[in-house]
């Protein structure tokens, strides 16, 4: 009997160190966000910060706002292999606006987590068209100069997928 | 008087306790223990009712062990599980048959004709099985786009296969001649599984549900027969009484 209580405590003692698993950790690696770097198109190494850059799903009207910052952060649909942005330079100003469309096309793979997490999308940028940059109906030229792909997999927000000039 | 009183009361004492000696020595001639040694199988009552009450839940287990020694018994379980589990992001089924054959040890002192056992076992077990990923949901910090629905999947993993080490501990009582009740609780401690690609083996027939990837717990509440095949006598161990 002894031996039987001595081997139910360690056993015991064993289960308690045991980590939950039925909550998904917040720092679970999850559906990675589409990062994009702007950069100065005069000076192409040199990172440059959007003013007052308003962004949003065309059709949709919540706005993501970001200001004097060189690096953002855009969630890509995990139901459709595209998604459309309107991005607008300088929104707060009405004079001095710009407004750009960038269209992405992707394929999407769900990837398991864990029984906590469920599944993550991954995506991969189209490799003949990754995007489609077009203008509003009443053309006021582009602010976006260019755009380069710098990793089509968006696997990790770790890294930046696509870089800007302006 | 009251000195002769004393005295043969004292004289009477001695006399009694040879008495009481004389007694103890008579009794002391203990029937030889009867040993019984033979197979015992069953079934598994709790996956059985499980089945009944719970739509996710069908299985089955029967048990059997065999006696060894005086305090060994080989003993085996096999069994066959179809279960669904419906987590919070993940709807899944997996079923599959099983084997685990090990012993167990008998800690338990009998009185005299009692058969019981209270015991310590350890199981080696594998299982062979598929699983189906009915439906999940996708993680997604962002919360601009609205959340995606469940997805349908439906896509099946065939062929996957596990091993395992079980420790048992467990109790038999016998209720009636030869039949049995006994209860048990085991710890599950994987050595190796096929994993399904891109996705996990949350649930094992007879391993159950995976804690960490390798640890799992399981219990039984089985009823068997003993079947005797043959007897020994074991004549009660002499003790020296001067020791």
């Amino acid at each position: 009997m002894k031996k039987i209580f001595l081997i139910l405590l360690v056993l015991s003692v064993t289960f308690s160190s045991c980590e939950k698993d039925d909550i998904c950790d917040a720092a679970t690696e999850t559906t990675p966000k589409l990062i994009i770097e702007f950069y100065d198109i005069l000076n192409p190494t040199v990172l440059k910060k959007v003013t007052n850059l308003a962004v949003k799903e065309v059709g949709s009207t919540s706005v993501i706002n970001f200001n004097s910052e060189s690096e953002i952060q855009l969630p890509l649909k995990t139901n459709e292999d595209i998604t459309k942005y309107s991005l607008i330079l300088n929104s707060t100003d009405v004079t001095i606006d710009n407004e750009d469309f960038l269209q992405f096309n992707y394929t999407r793979q769900n990837i398991f987590v864990s029984r906590a997490c469920g599944y993550k999308t991954i995506f991969t940028l189209d490799p003949t068209t990754p995007y489609i940059k077009t203008e509003t109906s009443t053309p006021d030229g582009y602010w976006i100069r260019n755009i380069t792909v710098e990793t089509s997999n968006i696997t990790t927000e770790n890294e930046t997928h696509i870089k800007i000039y302006f | 008087m009251k000195r002769t009183s004393k005295f043969t009361f004292s004289i009477a004492l001695i006399l009694l306790s040879f008495l009481v000696n004389a007694q103890q020595k008579k009794t002391d001639s203990i029937p030889p223990k009867i040993e019984r040694f033979g197979i015992r199988f069953g079934a598994d009552l709790f996956k059985l009712t499980r089945s009944f009450y719970d739509k996710n839940y069908k299985g089955i287990e029967f048990v059997g062990d065999y006696r060894l020694t005086k305090n060994y018994y080989l003993a085996a379980e096999l069994g066959n599980e179809n279960k669904t589990t419906e987590d919070d992001r993940l709807n899944t089924s997996a079923k599959g048959t099983y084997i685990k054959v090990g012993f167990d040890y008998n800690s338990y002192e009998n009185w005299l004709d009692m058969r019981n056992m209270v015991s310590i076992g350890l199981r080696y077990g594998a299982s062979t099985f598929s699983q189906q990923l009915n439906s999940y949901k996708l993680y997604n910090t962002s919360t601009y786009f609205p959340e995606t629905p469940t997805v349908v999947s439906g896509e099946k993993f065939n062929g996957l296969s596990a091993q395992w080490l079980e420790v048992v501990v467990g109790m038999k009582a016998e209720v009636l001649d030869n039949i049995y009740v006994g209860f048990s609780v085991r710890m599950n401690r994987m050595l190796s599984n096929t994993k399904p690609e891109n996705f996990d083996n949350l649930y094992i027939p007879g391993f159950n549900r995976t804690y960490n990837g390798d640890f799992g717990v399981g219990l039984n509440y089985t009823v068997s027969y003993f079947l005797p095949l043959y007897k020994t006598k074991s004549s009660p161990i002499k003790v020296d009484k001067k020791k």
